[in-house]
């Protein structure tokens, strides 16, 4: 980022702290109007991505609550929870006497959102499904907290890693990757998902990218014809419980797939990609270490 | 003609239906495999790694095997609610019991049931459990005095549903493995290839349910001039609606074990068979277990092929199918008992 850029962002938060009893305007990222009689000291973050950048932008002081699934990183268990993303308790969310709330259309409840709403408590919604994305989203929880001048840190070096990894995979080809978000039914990324922009980077071509929906169920048979030459499961369970458990055994037996044949079928927790937060670069670079181990040796 | 005649002649008639739902099932899908391709992989003519011996041998045919499997026991445990009931509205899903199995089946998952064929028979002990304790509930409920009406056992049974369905809820609030939908994808009905060995199993246990309803079949006949009249008649009551009740709940435990609550194919068999073979459980506990595997075939060929390279529930196919004829015969046939 220029030094210009970065200026103007001091300036903008220098702005958003100074103005004493200034109502504030937004607009959030799905183009609604937030006003604000004052820039928030008590947010409530209903979206662990904006909880992992609130921590990152070191801006915690202002967030007096979280959900059930903000769980990283672990010093966010000081924070109270309201509940879980799709139902937190109202009542629990009003007694935290928040001045804003930050949820997401993509995971909460419209029906929660019009709740807040009709309680008069200012909500911000945000929605990320690029990488870019998760960069603007950065720098405007730095403005809503009052950290925009951490932000062009925390980007910097994001997109130092990020380019890192085009860099080193740059060289090589890019072979065929099927990414299994859920094994039974087969469900997978499709071109809405930033999953498929980041095999891409990774050096990967998603080959159900092509796919309309975000997270389309899929015919196994199709993925098969499409031949990948590499497989990366993700996996979900949790504790004991079985279901969303990645299962490599159960692919076994494709021997057409020249991944099986290859043995590159990787298997992982790979939750922090499914999020859109400062942790992004992580998941990346295990992304391409598996699509191009070659490239990291 | 002679019920044992008309008997092999539905059969037979049905078995080339099902052969020829069978074939074509296994010529189409979204990997677009031609025709001597596939016919190259049937006839082990094709290398076994092979794209057209992987698609057409591990994936379609075992998933036409289960289709088959869960159609036909769908339809038998239609037959067999029905013909214990004495209600011709009665039916796994409606009845609630598919909730009840499916609500096995999730709890079965988290105590981390899989995927070996030992584990497998848990989660289908699990789902029996739970089908059981369902239909227990729905009968109970709506036991009065003189009998079951139709209305109160359909009521019954969607009360029993929705507690069941909230059950489900609870427990995936609480392990969060429903992050990506894949358990509420699985709610809807998916058939999946399921490897040999529980594939043996789950014919094992659907054949097991199917061989106690069609040995009642005579006595459930009689139970249909009404529970008074069938003792007279030398049937013990209590004892044939046990063993069908436990059949029914086996059958449909198996099927949602293996494949997730699928919907209405009980409903919808066994009614198109009784317009053309008359009320006789003896021809239609047979014919359901052909007709419903030709239904759910039927209903799963489009599931893979409709949106491919994207795929359907395949429950939602059988509602989308089930639930208006549900509606047609409350509408003409059953007006007059409502």
């Amino acid at each position: 980022m220029s030094l210009r850029g970065l200026a103007l962002i001091v300036a903008a938060a220098a702005l958003l702290l100074a103005s004493p009893a200034g109502a504030l305007t937004l607009r959030d990222m799905l183009g609604r109007t937030v006003t604000l009689p004052a820039p928030p000291a008590r947010i409530v973050s209903l979206v662990p991505s904006v909880t992992e950048i609130v921590f990152s932008l070191g801006a915690e002081e202002r967030l007096v609550g979280r959900t059930d699934f903000c769980d990283y990183p672990p010093a966010v268990r000081t924070k109270p929870s309201v509940g879980g993303m799709v139902n937190p308790s109202l009542e629990t969310l009003v007694a935290l006497r928040p001045d804003l709330v930050i949820a997401t259309d993509e995971g909460n409840r419209e029906e929660t959102i019009r709740q807040l709403e009709r309680l008069g408590i200012p909500t911000y919604l945000v929605h990320a499904n690029r990488v870019a994305e998760t960069i603007e989203l950065i720098t405007r929880v730095g403005e809503l907290t009052g950290h925009a001048a951490d932000a062009p840190r925390l980007i910097g070096e994001m997109q130092r890693r990020i380019d890192a990894v085009r860099r080193a995979v740059a060289p090589f080809g890019r072979p065929r990757v099927l990414y299994v978000l859920w094994p039974d039914p087969l469900i997978v990324p499709g071109r809405a998902s930033m999953l498929t922009e980041l095999i891409e980077i990774a050096g990967g071509v998603s080959i159900t990218g092509g796919d309309g929906d975000a997270y389309p169920r899929f015919s196994l048979e199709a993925a098969v014809a499409r031949a990948p030459e590499v497989i990366i499961l993700a996996d979900h369970s949790t504790g004991s419980s079985t279901a969303g458990r990645s299962s490599p055994e159960k692919w076994q037996h494709l021997v057409s797939v020249p991944a099986i044949r290859a043995g590159r079928l990787h298997s992982a927790d790979l939750s922090i990609l499914h999020r859109y937060g400062p942790r992004v670069p992580d998941g990346l670079e295990t992304l391409a270490r598996m699509i191009h181990p070659e490239a990291f040796r | 003609m002679s019920a044992a005649r008309r008997l092999l002649l539905a059969l037979g008639l049905l078995s080339v239906a099902l052969v020829a739902v069978a074939v074509v099932s296994l010529f189409v899908g979204s990997a677009g495999l031609s025709a001597p391709a596939v016919l190259r992989a049937l006839t082990g003519r094709a290398g076994a790694e092979s794209i057209e011996s992987v698609v057409t041998l591990q994936l379609r045919l075992p998933r036409v095997v289960a289709a088959v499997l869960a159609g036909g026991a769908l339809a038998v445990a239609g037959v067999a609610f029905q013909g214990l009931t004495r209600n011709p509205l009665a039916e796994p899903a409606v009845l609630g019991v598919s909730s009840g199995a499916a609500f096995g089946v999730i709890l079965a998952q988290i105590f981390g049931l899989g995927l070996s064929v030992l584990q497998a028979l848990g989660v289908a002990v699990f789902a029996f459990a739970g089908a059981l304790l369902a239909a227990a509930a729905v009968y109970l409920i709506a036991a009065v005095p003189g009998g079951l009406s139709i209305q109160t056992l359909l009521l019954s049974g969607v009360i029993v549903g929705i507690f069941f369905t909230s059950a489900i809820t609870v427990l995936i609030s609480i392990v969060d493995f429903n992050r990506l939908g894949g358990v509420v994808h699985w709610l809807l009905g998916n058939l999946a290839p399921i490897p040999p060995a529980s594939l043996a199993l789950f014919a094992l246990l659907a054949l097991a349910g199917f061989w106690l309803v069609l040995g009642s079949a005579r006595e459930l006949n009689l139970l249909a001039l009404g529970e008074e009249a069938a003792v007279q008649l030398g049937v013990d009551a209590a004892r044939l609606k046990r063993r069908v009740f436990v059949a029914a709940a086996l059958l449909t435990g198996t099927v949602v074990a293996f494949t997730g609550p699928i919907g209405f194919v009980g409903l919808v068999v066994p009614h198109m068979l009784r317009g053309v073979l008359g009320q006789d459980n003896r021809l239609l506990v047979p014919t359901a277990l052909v007709g419903g595997g030709i239904f759910l075939l039927v209903a799963d060929t489009l599931a893979r092929n409709v949106v491919a390279p994207a795929e359907l529930s395949v429950g939602v196919i059988t509602s989308f199918c089930g639930a208006p004829f549900f509606v047609y015969l409350l509408r003409t046939r059953y007006r007059a008992s409502l």
